[in-house]
């Protein structure tokens, strides 16, 4: 009897430690995604302008589902310390909801990034940047984010354009429409800029003469903090699930031999 | 070298000096050295030295002049493949040509042998397309005056050559050294005394009170061509010119709606996610299933079992269940 007595009550030690760790990692998933949503580098006017912000839709789930997980893992500790069979059911249940919340975060996530190519920002980039008023509010919001962070990017960055400055050379876009090539073969703020924000020579920066203008390509600042954020909520999520799948299928072995 | 000897033999050649032409120049710079005696050279040398100008100012010593001998030299083989505009280095202008403009060597060292001291001259900078070679590709007229065509007249350079600019001689013995473009001090005057953009003014073309000669933007996806010409301020007679350049094209943009942006196959992680999470999900269920399906089974056992048995009985068969699982 003390045997069965002691595996009893390891296995209930064990469902114990495995909701411990389900909080933990709740609280640490909801920190997470609230600091992806908040937006440090600025990059969501993009996203929005892609109309296809759903890595954004998956943190914000991953927030509720953190807070969740967190408030299922305390009632699951008790429920497995008081040995109550109601208390079980409805903790496996709301579980069992949280589970599909949080896969569809993950696939969302994942998925969505899959869609966050080169093509896609350099094809945007080339029709909103600076363009003129036009269509709907809607439309001229989005431009106008669009401008603002490319603007941003490449004051922050030392960068210019997608892959290169040549993007400006070689495509048409809004761009091209209000300033003329002659002029301005490339944005103002592609060129090296003083501590006034004017071209420390605009001639050499015209020209491409290397040291007075940005060489570099923005994709790097802009798909580093996309990917980070698509995977930590995409492979974070997933870790979680593997091991709430485990307590789950412990907790209903569980729930299955207690007498009422 | 006695500097007065020589230049009593060259007044003696300055009745026939105002009557040089370019290409009689070598002609009479062999005889010119004739006239001073063989023991006033230093070396036998410096006698191809004075084919260039800028080798009479110097000579002092042998060293400089053979220095000097090697790049006149050289110049003189030279000459004739360099006679054309080129297109700025590009290693140092890399947006060259762009869609509208394109960026010419200034003509360094290219009329040395037609200038004259104490002249001034100007540098024509002609433009045309180079469709319009069929039509007409002078640039001088009848009385070897510079032809004074504009942008306008000339349709863009589609009926022949245009004007775009003049400038001064560059200094050929103190060309721009371009490594001093990192200085941004010197920065400007490198990049003004070693270039010039073709198609630099936007404005000039509709600004009505504009006087100068006018670089309008070219037009992208053509090819054109160039040639510098020496005019002599005080005649207004066209000395040198070059060759026609190299077919220069500007470039061609394409447009943005024909970017493709489908991101193509699915990557690897996210089939690994969607295909375990999937599978987990299933099992939950499915053991979920079972076990509200073994604890029905399970009661309906027990209820049956208390109809027929004792309650001691019963719990005496219930500790053990509990026990072996």
């Amino acid at each position: 009897m003390a045997k069965t007595e002691n595996g009893v009550r390891i296995f209930q030690g064990l469902l114990i430690l495995g909701n411990v760790v389900i909080g933990m990692c709740g609280i640490a998933l909801t920190a997470e995604c609230i600091y992806f949503v908040s937006d440090p580098h600025g990059l969501y006017p993009l996203l929005e302008a892609t109309e296809n912000d759903d890595i954004y839709a998956a943190a914000w789930i991953g927030i509720f589902v953190g807070f969740a997980l967190l408030a299922l893992s305390i009632l699951g500790i008790i429920a497995v310390i008081k040995s109550n069979r109601t208390l079980l059911l409805v903790y496996i249940i709301l579980m069992l909801i949280t589970f599909a919340f949080e896969m569809a975060s993950c696939i969302t996530a994942a998925t969505h990034r899959d869609f966050l190519t080169p093509n896609l920002f350099l094809k945007q980039m080339l029709e909103r940047y600076q363009k003129p008023d036009a269509g709907n509010n809607n439309d001229k919001w989005m431009s106008e984010g669009v401008t603002k962070t490319w603007d941003k990017l490449m004051l922050q960055n030392q960068c210019c354009g997608v892959q290169g400055p040549s993007d400006w050379q070689e495509y048409t876009s809004a761009f091209r429409m209000t300033y003329s090539d002659a002029d301005f073969p490339w944005p103002h703020n592609c060129c090296v800029l003083d501590s006034r924000g004017s071209p420390i020579n605009l001639d050499g920066c015209k020209l491409g003469v290397p040291g007075f203008y940005k060489s570099n390509g923005c994709y790097a600042a802009i798909s580093g903090p996309m990917n980070r954020q698509a995977w930590g909520v995409a492979w974070f999520g997933f870790a979680i699930l593997c091991w709430t799948f485990f307590v789950l299928l412990g907790t209903m072995f569980y729930w299955s031999r207690i007498e009422y | 070298m006695k500097q007065g000897s020589y230049s009593a033999r060259k007044e003696n050649l300055s009745v026939e000096a105002a009557t040089w032409y370019p290409e009689d120049k070598l002609r009479r710079e062999k005889k010119r050295l004739l006239l001073i005696a063989p023991e006033e050279l230093p070396s036998k040398e410096l006698r191809i030295c004075f084919y260039r100008n800028h080798c009479l100012e110097k000579g002092s010593s042998m060293c400089s002049c053979c220095v000097v001998l090697v790049l006149c030299c050289l110049g003189l083989l030279s000459a004739d493949q360099s006679l054309k505009p080129q297109l700025g280095d590009f290693q140092f202008a890399t947006n060259n040509p762009t869609l509208t403009t394109v960026a010419l060597e200034k003509p360094f060292c290219m009329f040395d042998s037609s200038l004259y001291p104490n002249r001034s001259y100007a540098i024509y900078l002609y433009v045309m397309k180079e469709s319009a070679s069929t039509i007409s590709s002078l640039v001088t007229d009848e009385s070897s005056k510079p032809l004074g065509s504009t942008f306008q007249q000339t349709s863009g350079g589609q009926l022949g050559p245009y004007n775009a600019a003049f400038f001064d001689v560059p200094d050929c013995a103190v060309p721009p050294r371009l490594p001093d473009v990192g200085d941004m001090n010197k920065a400007p005057d490198v990049l003004t005394q070693y270039l010039f953009r073709v198609g630099d003014d936007g404005t000039c073309l509709y600004d009505p009170n504009f006087l100068g000669v006018c670089n309008p933007p070219l037009v992208p996806d053509t090819t054109y061509r160039f040639k510098y010409v020496l005019v002599d301020n005080s005649e207004g007679i066209v000395k040198d010119q070059t060759l026609w350049s190299d077919p220069i094209k500007t470039r061609r943009s394409k447009l943005p709606m024909k970017i493709d942006t489908w991101p193509g196959q699915r990557s690897g992680g996210m089939t690994v996610i969607t295909s375990i999470l999937s599978v987990l999900v299933f099992l939950l269920l499915t053991g979920f299933l079972a076990s509200v399906f073994s604890a029905v089974m399970g009661s309906e056992d027990a209820s049956a079992e208390t109809k027929g048995a004792s309650p001691t009985v019963q719990q005496s068969e219930l500790r053990p269940q509990l026990g072996s699982e």
